[in-house]
C-alpha cells in the first residue's frame, strides 16, 4: 500500500507530462487524492504489514498527520478543479503546476511516512524544491521575491538541520542508525550534551520550515504570494510535516531524560512566535499575510504545548487537526476573495457580504474557528493548553499567553469585520460583481466540509479518532 | 598531510572575506572543492572503498567543476563583477573572520572527553567555516555573493560530516544531495530568473514585500 502511494504520483506525473491536458491533470490529481485517503483509512483495517517496509511505515505516531494530509489534499484538489478553470495559462504551464503539486504532496507524504531521520530530511528538502516553483507560479516580481526568500532561508535552515543530524550521530556513540525506533530504544545511552546541541540545531533548522519565530521570515511572503490552493497546502500540511520531524526528535530527547533545556528553547520560540504575530498582525494590510501570521501563531502554540507535556500532548494533536482543517478553509476562502476583488489589500475588499454571501460567511466562520470560538476544535486545544499551564503553575506564562492571544483575536476580528461588513468602494464592487461567475460550487464545497469537520469534532469526538490521537505520543 | 589540507581549507575563508571580486570568489570555490577532494582521498581510510570512491568522484565533479562552471556562466550572463557595498569594510571583515577561524583552531586543540567520537581538528575548522559563511551572508549585498557563501557553508557542513569518525555512508550521501540541490535549483533556475525579472542582482531589490502598504 505504502509503495503504491509513493509510486503512483510519479506515474501520474509522467502521464501529465505527455498528455498536457488541463482536464486530465485535474482528474489525475483527484484520483491520487482519493487513493491517498483510501490508504489512510485502510490503516484501520488489518493486516498492518501492508503499511510497513524498511524505510516507510504508517503507524500510530504518524497516522494523524497522514490523515490530515489526505483530507486537506482532497479538499484542495476539489477546489483546484474550479480554480484552475479561471487560470488562463498555457497547457504546458498548467502541466508544470499539476506535476509540481503532485511532487509536493509526494514529498510531504514521504516525510510523514519515513521512519528514518535522514530520509525525512531528504523529503523535507524535496518539499522545498517542489513548492518553490508553485510559489513562483504567477511569475511576478513579488512572487519571485517570495520564492527566493523561501528557497534561500529554508535551504539554510535545512543545512543547519543537517548539522543537527551530524551532531546527533555524535551523541549516539556506538549506535550507527538514524532510525526513529533505534533512536528511541537507545536514547538513554546518548551523550546528553551533544543531544541537546543537536536538538537545538534540528529545532532551528526544521523550525525554519515550520515557521517558528525567529526563523519565520519566509512564511508571510510565501503564503501571501502563492496561489491560494498552494497556500492552503503550505499552511495546513507542510508546517505539520516539519513539526512531525521535530516531535520525533523531541520524543528521543524526552526518552533520554534530558529535556529541560529543550523545553526552554521550545517555550522561547513558542512565545516569540505569539509575540511576533501579535505585533505584525495589528498593522498588516494584506489579508493573505494575516492568515500567514496566524499560522505562525498556531505553530507557536504547538511549540508551547510540546514543551508543557502531559495533558498538553493531547491538546497538541487536537490543535494540529483543528488548525489544518480551519486554516485550509480560510486560505481557500481567501482565494475566492482574491478572484472576486483581484487584490489582496484589506482596504480594497470591503463589503464582501454584499458581493458574495457564501464566501463572506465562510470567511466569518473560518475566523471564528481559528479564534477558538466554541465549539471549534481549537477551543478545546487552547483550553487544555491553558489548563496544563495552570496545573504546572506557570501562572505568568499563562497570563502572557492569554494576553497575546487576545491581541491577535482583536487584530483579526477588526480586519474580518471591516472586510465583510465595511463600506464598499463602488469601483471595487463593480469588479467583484463582474467576477462572481468565476466562483463555482467546487470553490465553496471544500471549505464547508472542512469547517463542518472542525466544528463537529469539537462537539463529538468519535472513539476511533480519540484513540489515534492518544496513541500518537505512545507509539 | 590531511591536517595541512584542512588548514588550507580554513584559510580560503579568509581570502573570501578579504576580496570583493566575484570571479575571485568562484576561484575560491574551485580551490575548496579540490581541497575537499584531497581531504576525502587522504584522510578517510576507515570508510569502505566504495564510499570513498563515491565521495571523491562526487566532490571533484560537483564541488570543483560543476558548481564553479554554473557560477561562471551566471557571472557572465549577469555581468556581475564586484560586490563593493558590503555592510562592513574588508579590513574588519577579515579581522572578524580571522577571530572566528582562530576560535575554530582553539576548539580543536582543547581536549574535550565528549569529542572522542569526532576528529577535533576537522570539527573545529568546519564549524568556523560554517559560522564565517553565515556571517558573510548577512553582510554582503549581491545575490550571487550570498549564493557563493551558501556554497562555502555547505562545504563546511560536508567537512563536518566527514569529521564524524564512524561509518555513516547514508549521512554523507544525503549531504551530497545538498550539492545537487544548490547547483540545479538555486544557481540554474533562480539566479537567472531573478536577473531576467529584476535586471539586477542586488539583494536590496528583493525587499518589496512587507507589512505596510505596497502595491500588489
Amino acid at each position: 500500500m505504502i509503495n503504491l502511494v509513493l509510486l503512483t504520483p510519479i506515474v501520474l506525473c509522467i502521464i501529465m507530462f505527455f498528455a498536457k491536458n488541463k482536464n486530465l491533470n485535474n482528474l489525475l490529481i483527484n484520483i491520487y487524492a482519493i487513493l491517498h485517503l483510501i490508504t489512510g483509512l485502510g490503516y484501520f483495517l488489518k493486516p498492518l504489514q501492508l503499511f510497513n517496509n524498511q524505510y516507510f511505515s504508517l503507524n500510530s505516531s504518524n497516522i494523524v498527520f497522514y490523515l490530515i494530509l489526505s483530507v486537506i489534499f482532497i479538499a484542495v484538489s476539489i477546489y483546484n478543479c474550479g480554480y484552475s478553470k479561471n487560470l488562463t495559462f498555457s497547457d504546458k504551464k498548467m502541466m508544470h503546476y499539476s506535476v509540481m503539486l503532485l511532487l509536493f504532496v509526494l514529498s510531504m507524504t514521504g516525510s510523514i511516512l519515513s521512519n528514518n531521520l535522514g530520509l525525512a530530511w531528504i523529503f523535507i528538502e524535496g518539499t522545498t524544491l517542489a513548492s518553490a516553483y508553485l510559489i513562483y507560479f504567477n511569475k511576478t516580481k513579488h512572487s519571485i521575491e517570495a520564492a527566493w526568500k523561501y528557497v534561500f532561508i529554508c535551504s539554510i535552515g535545512i543545512a543547519l538541520a543537517f548539522v543537527g543530524i551530524i551532531l546527533l550521530t555524535v551523541a549516539e556513540g556506538n549506535l550507527n542508525s538514524l532510525n526513529y525506533s533505534d533512536l528511541l530504544n537507545n536514547a538513554e545511552s546518548f551523550n546528553h550534551f551533544w543531544l541537546n546541541v543537536s536538538f537545538v540545531f534540528i529545532l532551528f533548522g526544521i523550525g525554519t520550515k515550520m515557521g517558528l519565530a525567529p526563523v519565520h521570515f519566509w512564511l508571510p511572503d510565501a503564503h501571501a504570494e502563492a496561489p491560494s490552493p498552494i497556500s492552503a497546502l503550505l499552511s495546513a500540511t507542510l508546517l505539520n510535516c516539519a513539526f512531525l520531524v521535530i516531535l520525533n526528535i523531541y520524543k528521543v530527547v524526552v526518552a533520554a531524560n534530558c529535556f529541560a533545556y529543550a523545553k526552554i528553547v521550545l517555550f522561547v520560540m513558542g512565545f516569540l512566535s505569539l509575540f511576533i504575530t501579535a505585533v505584525f498582525l495589528y498593522h498588516t494590510t494584506n489579508y493573505k499575510r494575516m492568515l500567514a501570521y496566524s499560522s505562525i501563531e498556531n505553530m507557536g502554540i504547538l511549540a508551547i504545548a510540546t514543551a508543557l507535556g502531559g495533558i498538553a500532548y493531547y491538546a497538541l494533536i487536537i490543535h494540529i487537526i483543528g488548525h489544518s482543517l480551519i486554516k485550509a478553509s480560510y486560505f481557500l476562502s481567501s482565494g475566492n476573495i482574491l478572484e472576486l476583488f483581484e487584490t489582496k489589500r484589506i482596504k480594497s475588499t470591503r463589503g464582501l457580504i454584499d458581493v458574495d454571501k457564501k464566501t463572506a460567511w465562510l470567511w466569518i466562520v473560518s475566523f471564528l474557528g481559528i479564534c477558538a470560538f466554541p465549539p471549534s476544535l481549537l477551543f478545546i486545544s487552547e483550553f487544555l493548553t491553558v489548563k496544563a499551564m495552570l496545573i504546572q503553575k506557570h501562572y505568568i506564562l499563562c497570563v502572557l499567553f492569554l494576553f497575546l492571544l487576545t491581541i491577535i483575536l482583536y487584530s483579526m476580528a477588526k480586519t474580518v469585520i471591516k472586510m465583510v461588513f465595511g463600506e464598499k468602494s463602488e469601483e471595487k464592487f463593480e469588479i467583484a460583481k463582474k467576477n462572481i461567475s468565476k466562483i463555482t460550487f467546487s470553490m465553496y464545497a471544500p471549505q464547508i466540509i472542512l469547517l463542518t469537520f472542525a466544528f463537529v469534532l469539537g462537539i463529538y469526538m468519535p472513539e476511533v479518532i480519540d484513540i489515534i490521537i492518544k496513541n500518537t505520543f505512545v507509539g | 598531510m590531511e591536517n595541512g589540507f584542512i588548514i588550507l581549507f580554513g584559510l580560503t575563508m579568509l581570502y573570501l572575506s578579504a576580496t570583493s571580486r566575484l570571479i575571485a570568489h568562484v576561484k575560491t570555490i574551485i580551490i575548496q572543492g579540490i581541497l575537499l577532494f584531497l581531504i576525502c582521498s587522504t584522510a578517510f581510510y576507515h570508510l569502505p572503498w566504495y564510499t570513498i570512491a563515491f565521495l571523491t568522484i562526487e566532490t571533484l565533479l560537483v564541488k570543483a567543476i560543476l558548481i564553479p562552471l554554473f557560477l561562471n556562466k551566471v557571472l557572465k550572463k549577469t555581468h556581475s563583477n564586484r560586490d563593493t557595498d558590503a555592510n562592513i569594510a574588508h579590513f574588519y571583515c577579515l579581522l572578524i573572520s580571522s577571530i572566528i577561524l582562530f576560535g575554530g583552531f582553539m576548539l580543536s586543540v582543547i581536549e574535550i572527553p565528549s569529542l572522542s567520537m569526532i576528529n577535533p581538528f576537522c570539527f573545529g575548522i568546519a564549524l568556523a567555516v560554517i559560522i564565517i559563511s553565515l556571517w558573510l551572508i548577512t553582510i554582503k549585498h549581491k545575490i550571487l555573493s550570498n549564493v557563493i557563501e551558501f556554497i562555502t557553508m555547505e562545504n563546511g557542513i560536508f567537512l563536518l560530516s566527514l569529521s564524524v569518525a564512524k561509518e555513516m555512508p547514508m549521512l554523507v550521501n544525503i549531504g551530497v544531495l545538498l550539492d545537487v540541490f544548490i547547483a540545479i535549483y538555486i544557481l540554474g533556475l533562480f539566479v537567472s530568473e531573478i536577473n531576467t525579472e529584476l535586471g539586477d542582482m542586488e539583494v536590496a531589490h528583493l525587499s518589496d514585500l512587507k507589512d505596510c502598504e505596497y502595491n500588489d
